[in-house]
This record gives structure tokens, sequence and C-alpha cells, in this order.
């Protein structure tokens, strides 16, 4: 037992024990089984949060476990959005499309339906032409393997220029946000053909399951989004627990002393930053179908930062944190700014909680980086601490 | 007893500052070698041309029995290549055990793939224990290295040193801030250590330097002032001069 995998890392047992009684908790309080105590559109935020408490992790062992802060990640996060979107929505529009135009008088020529999908997708930006880029929309699968391999292989062409110069520290941090602000910016491009400011819009919508209702799709999601989560922290656990994380700790703490024991640390910094990048990607693609829409904002510099503060807050360098920081930092965002928070009056001032909320989350992250740098997963180590002097 | 390192001509400049001058030094296998000479004298930089940190403006650097030359490898072929080592500063990793240290220096394929997939082999346990025995930390094995003493410390490193079995070791100061006993147990890790291999050590305190009974290089403004014994070398009438300053 002292030997094996769960042996060494009994948070994997606890944390799998934990995401199964909460999926069949939720589970069974949903509309789609009848209770109605959780509603759909809070099952999709419970869902979510699933996702991005897996982008968590992932910032997690590039940031927590290397030392490499990227605020990049959710770039990642939201291209992989981007990449099932594109299915989603083509293949949508294609059924509607072919459905109206199966009352027309001559049968339509496979041009004239590529048009008709065409100025239906991008007649918001002024354009029915297909660009370039998607080309591979009309294939799930295609689209299902850009999920993971476009992030994977910016990352691995970013992370091989950058590391390869032995940028580090906060320089890597102003790159890795110069890279996330480009992208952002193509994105919002209208000549870039994923329509702009606009973006991917009716991604709940999943084409051929037009029967399923959206509280049973939205609960498949939510376990699809669970089970992502179990096999991504496994994943990641099985990656820092052995003489792996070794390394990656070390040189987080130590880089230039690492590269003396022979190891090439820059391939080991690649191969960190692309892995989680792309479980960046598979993450957002299971959020977007979700959320319903994606736009270029969504990929803003700011994302990327909410990350890196979810993980301090959290914990760094332990998985369970960042779980735990994603979720109630993202949960209670939700709750703040979705005006459910009640308005403090104060008499002379009204503290709206949709304006303050960010202020109350920056002067969090500074009491928790001065006073409680472990995070809130820290407290976990008192406990065991505990335990361990009565024992 | 063969040529294994050979150091020839090599400067260095530090915006103008000649660090290293002209320096020749040839190593065999086995051998132990003690640098030595004032501050300034070259000694770290030496070992950072060596390891591959720094890179000379002229110069060879000659490795091995295929004479391949270190200048156009980085710092982890270097050490893959066989060259070990230890800082002046004690540098372990403190947030983990010294097993962990220790087997994260074993000889092992060094590719991520290869260290994901392999984990540390099946005699790594035994080897781990084999050097722990050797530098007395088998007790501490799993103490997280931080909370070593400053002498463990230097033990862990030269330790890990050992581990990645290399066939030139450096070492950089390492009775530095020990007690005499101390002192003792590391001569006697790198005496025995300098019996199958070549050790260099650099070192300020005579003392401990007497004790390795070594053939002796003293540095003195980046090159090479005296080579042999340290009777012959004290004799000597230059190295007098630089280390009572004249």
């Amino acid at each position: 037992m002292q030997n094996t995998f769960i042996g060494k890392n009994p948070s994997v047992l606890w944390f799998l024990l934990g995401l199964s009684v909460f999926t069949v908790v939720v589970t069974l309080c949903s509309e789609a089984l009848g209770a109605d105590i959780i509603s759909t559109s809070f099952l999709k935020t419970l869902g979510k949060t699933l996702c991005l408490c897996l982008v968590a992790i992932a910032m997690d062992v590039v940031w927590g476990y290397c030392g490499i802060l990227s605020l990049g990640h959710f770039a990642f996060f939201g291209i992989g959005g981007y990449a099932i979107g594109m299915w989603l929505m083509y293949a949508r529009t294609e059924d509607i499309v072919v459905a109206s135009l199966q009352n027309a008088t001559l049968p339509p020529t496979p041009d004239e339906v590529t048009t008709a999908i065409g100025s239906q997708i991008f007649g918001v930006v002024g354009s029915s032409d297909f660009p370039m880029i998607w080309a591979l929309s009309h294939s799930l699968t295609l689209q299902l393997l850009a999920v993971v391999l476009v992030p994977g292989l910016l990352a691995l062409v970013f992370g091989w220029l950058a590391f390869r110069s032995r940028v580090t520290g906060v320089y890597l941090s102003i790159l890795t946000q110069a890279m996330t602000l480009a992208l952002s910016l193509y994105f919002f491009q209208n000549d870039t053909g994923l329509r702009g400011n606009n973006g991917l819009s009716g991604l709940q919508n999943v084409p051929g399951l037009e029967a399923v209702s959206q509280a049973t799709l939205s609960l498949w999601f939510f376990w699809g989004s669970a089970f992502a989560l179990g096999a991504g922290y496994v994943l990641f656990a099985w990656i820092v627990s052995g003489k792996l994380g070794s390394v990656i700790r070390a040189i987080r703490d130590n880089e230039a002393r690492v590269r003396f024991l022979g190891y090439h640390v820059e391939s080991y910094k690649l191969f960190v930053f692309t892995v989680t990048a792309m479980v960046a990607g598979i993450a957002g693609a299971l959020y977007y179908p979700q959320a319903g829409i994606i736009n270029p904002a969504e990929i803003a510099p700011i994302a990327s930062i909410y990350l890196a503060v979810w993980v301090a807050i959290g914990g760094r360098g332990r998985l369970y944190g960042a779980v735990i920081g994603a979720a109630v930092v993202s949960l209670m965002s939700s709750w703040f700014t979705g005006g459910a928070a009640p308005d403090i009056n104060l008499g002379f001032y009204v503290v709206q909680w949709t304006d303050w909320w960010l202020v109350l989350l920056g002067l969090t992250f500074v009491v928790v980086t001065l006073f409680f740098p472990k995070g809130i997963g820290g407290v976990f180590d008192l406990i065991a601490k505990r335990k361990g002097d009565t024992a | 007893m063969s040529t294994l390192l050979e150091v020839s001509g090599v400067s260095v400049n530090f915006d103008g500052f000649k660090a290293i001058n002209n320096l020749s030094i040839q190593i065999a296998e086995p051998e132990m070698r003690a640098v030595i000479g004032p501050n300034g004298a070259g000694k770290t930089t030496f070992m950072d041309i060596v390891t591959g940190k720094t890179k000379p403006d002229e110069g060879r650097v000659i490795w091995g029995e295929k004479s391949v030359s270190l200048l156009g490898m980085n710092e982890s072929q270097i050490a893959q290549a066989g060259i070990g080592r230890k800082f002046q500063k004690p540098t372990v990793f403190e947030a983990q055990t010294v097993r962990e240290n220790i087997v994260m220096a074993l000889k092992n394929p060094r590719r991520p793939f290869d260290v994901l997939f392999k984990r540390g082999g099946n005699d790594a346990e035994d080897r781990v224990r084999a050097i722990s025995d050797d530098i007395g930390l088998t007790g501490a094995l799993d103490q997280t290295s931080g909370a070593l003493s400053h002498g463990q410390k230097q033990w862990l490193e030269i330790g890990m040193l050992l581990a990645q079995d290399p066939r030139l070791l450096l070492v950089d100061e390492p009775a530095a801030g020990m007690s005499p006993a101390e002192r003792e147990q590391t001569t006697d890790i790198l005496v025995r250590a300098a019996k199958t291999r070549a050790v260099v050590v650099v070192e300020h305190d005579m003392e401990f330097v007497r004790r390795l009974n070594c053939k002796v290089t003293v540095l003195h403004q980046g090159s090479v002032l005296a080579e042999g014994s340290l009777d012959h070398v004290t004799k000597n009438k230059d190295v007098v001069d630089v280390y009572l300053g004249r």
C-alpha cells in the first residue's frame, strides 16, 4: 500500500470520492430527474465550475509545481472552446438550412447549401464565404482533435521559443500575457473569420440531439465535466507524484542546479507547458457548450490573470488547492455579479456588489498572499498537523 | 592514469576584466587534485567553464578518450557526459526529502518521458541506500532536506554528486562552515571517491588541503602560478608572495 500510487497520494482517493458524491447528489437534485431543487441554469453553472477547476489544476501544475507563471492558459481554454464551437455552429446551421431548403421547388445544389450556411453564420460580419480556418468545421472528429492539438501546438511552439532563450520569471509572464493579448486581438478581427466580437453562439444546442431537453443535455455535460475533472486530477497527480514531479519542483526552486544534474530543463518545461495547455483546451471545449456563447473577450489577458488568482487563493503546489480556489472564487463571483447578493445600504452610499466584487476579490488576493501564502489549501496542512500532534 | 580533462590556453573576459588568463590544467583519471588561490584567482570561473556555465573567449577544453570539446555542449549535456559539480553554497532542493534529492541525481535516463514512465528503476532503492550509507544520512532519508544541518546539506550534495556516478567531480569549498569532525568525514568521502574517479577540490583552507594529501595547483590572476605537492608549492617564492601579500 505504501508504494502504490494511491498510497503515496491519499488526496486522489479523497478527491475522487468527494467528486463522485457531489456528482450523484447534484444528479438526484436536477430537473432532468424531476426533482426541482437545482435549476437547469444552476446545473450549467456547476458544470462550468468543474471545467474551471480542471483548467485551474492545469495552471497549478505549470505554476505551482513547475514555477512558470503562465498568463496564457485561459487563452488555451478559449481556443478549445472555439474549436468545438465551430463544429457546433456549422453542424446546427447546416441542419437548419437543409431543412428550410427542402421545401424549395428546385432541389438545392451543394454550392447553394454551402452559401446558405455561410451567409447564416457570417451574415453578422457582412460576409458569406467560408474562411480557410473553417475548413475542418464539418467534421466533429477533426474539431475534437483541434481542441487538443491547436492549444498543444501553440504551446509547443511558443514554449520552445521562450524556454530555449531562457526567458524566466516575470519576463516569461509578460511574454505569455503578450501572446494572450495578441490572440484575443486576432480573434476580435472580422477578417480572422471567427465572427469578430460576436463570437460563436447557440453552442448549447447540440446537432443531432434536438430531441433531448436542455435539462437532460446539461446533466450530460455536467457528467462529462465531472469525469474530465476526475481524469485530469488523476493524470496530474500521477505526473507530479513521481520522479518527474520531483524534477519539475526542483526546476521551480533552482533551475540552474537541475541543469548541473544533467537534466535538460527546457524539455521539462516544454512538456509541462504543452500538456497543461492541452488539458486547458479540453476544459474549454466542455465549458463553452454549457455557457452557450464564446467571444474574444473570454480570452482577454484578464481571464488568465483571474486563473492565477484562483490558484493563489486556493493554494499553489497542491492540486486540491487549485480546485478549491477555482470553485469558491468562481461561484462567489457569479453570486456577487449575478445580482443575487444583497446590496448594502450605508445611508450615504449603496454598496452594489456588481461593482464592488472586484474590489473584494482584489483585497482577498492581497490578504491571502500576505498572510496565508499557502492559500485555502494550507488549512488542510494545519488539520493534518493537529492530527499528527494528538496521535 | 590517462588524461581525462585537458584545459589549454583558456581566457575569459568579464567586461575587460581578465578572470581567466591563458589557463592550462590537465586532470588524470583517477586523481585527486586541489586547486587553491586567493579570492578572485579564477577558481570558480574555472569550474564554470568546465561545466558549461561560462563560455571562454579563447582556448580549448577537451574531455575523455575521444577528445570531445566541451565548449559546444550545454550544462546538461556536460553533466551527462560525466562531470558533476558541487557548489560553494550547499544547493540541495530544500523542499524535498533527502531520498528525492538522491533519486533525482541517480544516473538514469534523463529525458522527460523516460523519467515519467520509468520511475527510478528497480535497483534505485539499493543505490540510494549505498549512497546514504556513504554520506552518513541513511537515518534522514525521509526527512525534508531543508531541515538538515549545514554540514549534512554539504554531504547530501556530495552524495548527489556520487549518485550521478561522474568520472570527474568538481567540488567547490566542501569544508566551508564545517566542524573539525565533519571536515574529517568529508575528507574521507572525497578520498574514497578519488580512488576510482577524478576529483578536483577548490579550497581556501590549507589544513584541509594538507589532509587530502594530493597534487596542488595554485591559481593567481586567472592562470597557474605553481603546481606540485603542497610542500613544494608552499616553498615557492611566488606563492608565498601572493598569499602573504608581499
